[in-house]
């Protein structure tokens, strides 16, 4: 069976917009200000599986000190303070935030993975038979931010052969 | 009253613990589990008033705990605080006794709106 999945670039948006209000930006002065360069670098970066009823990846990724940043913005520190386990600890939650929040807009029946966490660019990371369908590109407070979403093709039949 | 929160990520289980302080209920005594296995232990053992439960978690998801928590004739005050939510998870959870249903990103009016009448 297809399932045609309507997660598009102004829901994600709108999922990264949440995070930014809640934990990276409560106070509304440092948003992420959109790009649209997917190709824009990142030196670390985090993702989820989502396996069922629609299969494939969301990641999220940034340059380092986005990272340290985020890391301090969520635990409240200092952003010297951050050690490498605060650092990925807020990456991982991050994919896994947005992740659960995709996953409320599929269909019935998926499943959301741990997330895995990798300190090299996300141009490092290959996700077999998948296509990136939809992403938020930024810049936040200077530094590049992105969330991508990436749908594998063995999910759906339709575009088998494509 | 004690709280347990459940989480595997040590960084929504300070986040959660710090929310729960700027809504107002930083008085209670506050404890942690970081997988679904020590939530269950630790809310047989420590008999916490309520239950902050991630869903998604190692050794066993947020609604196995629930379960079998009710399956070992325990009542305690159980909720969810996770980044998934389905209408199939709120349902699962109401059906296994679950009070609440918060979803992350929260923010502390959320918790309020919420603890305030678990909490007083």
């Amino acid at each position: 069976m297809s399932v045609e999945v309507e997660v598009n670039e102004n829901d994600l948006a709108e999922m990264v917009e949440q995070v930014w209000e809640s934990y990276l930006d409560p106070e509304g002065i440092n948003p992420l200000i959109p790009t649209y360069d997917e190709n824009q670098p990142s030196e670390v970066h985090s993702s989820v599986s989502i396996t069922g009823s629609w299969t494939g990846h969301i990641v999220y990724a940034s340059s380092t000190e986005a990272a340290r940043r985020a890391a301090a913005a969520f635990l409240a520190m200092e952003a010297e303070e951050v050690s490498q386990e605060d650092l990925t600890d807020v990456l991982g939650e991050l994919a896994n935030i947005v992740g659960g929040n995709v996953k409320a807009m599929l269909p019935p029946g998926a499943f959301l993975s741990l997330p895995q966490v990798v300190l090299a660019p996300e141009s490092s990371a290959r996700f077999p038979n998948t296509t990136r369908i939809s992403g938020v590109y930024g810049i936040w407070d200077g530094e590049p931010v992105s969330i991508s979403m990436w749908h594998s093709s063995s999910d759906n039949n339709q575009e088998e052969g494509a | 009253m004690k709280i347990l929160i459940a989480d595997d990520s040590r960084v929504m289980r300070q986040i959660v613990v710090r929310t729960l302080r700027q809504a107002g209920f930083g008085d209670h005594d506050l404890i942690e589990a970081s997988n679904g296995r020590e939530a269950f232990d630790m809310a047989k053992s420590e008999n916490p008033d309520l239950v902050l439960s991630d869903w998604n978690m190692p050794e066993m998801t947020g609604i196995e705990v629930l379960r079998q928590l009710r399956a070992s004739g325990s009542d305690v005050k159980f909720g969810f605080v996770t980044s998934e939510s389905t209408p199939e998870m709120k349902d699962q959870a109401q059906a296994a006794g679950a009070l609440f249903f918060i979803v992350k990103p929260f923010s502390a009016e959320r918790f309020d709106e919420v603890f305030a009448p678990i909490l007083g």
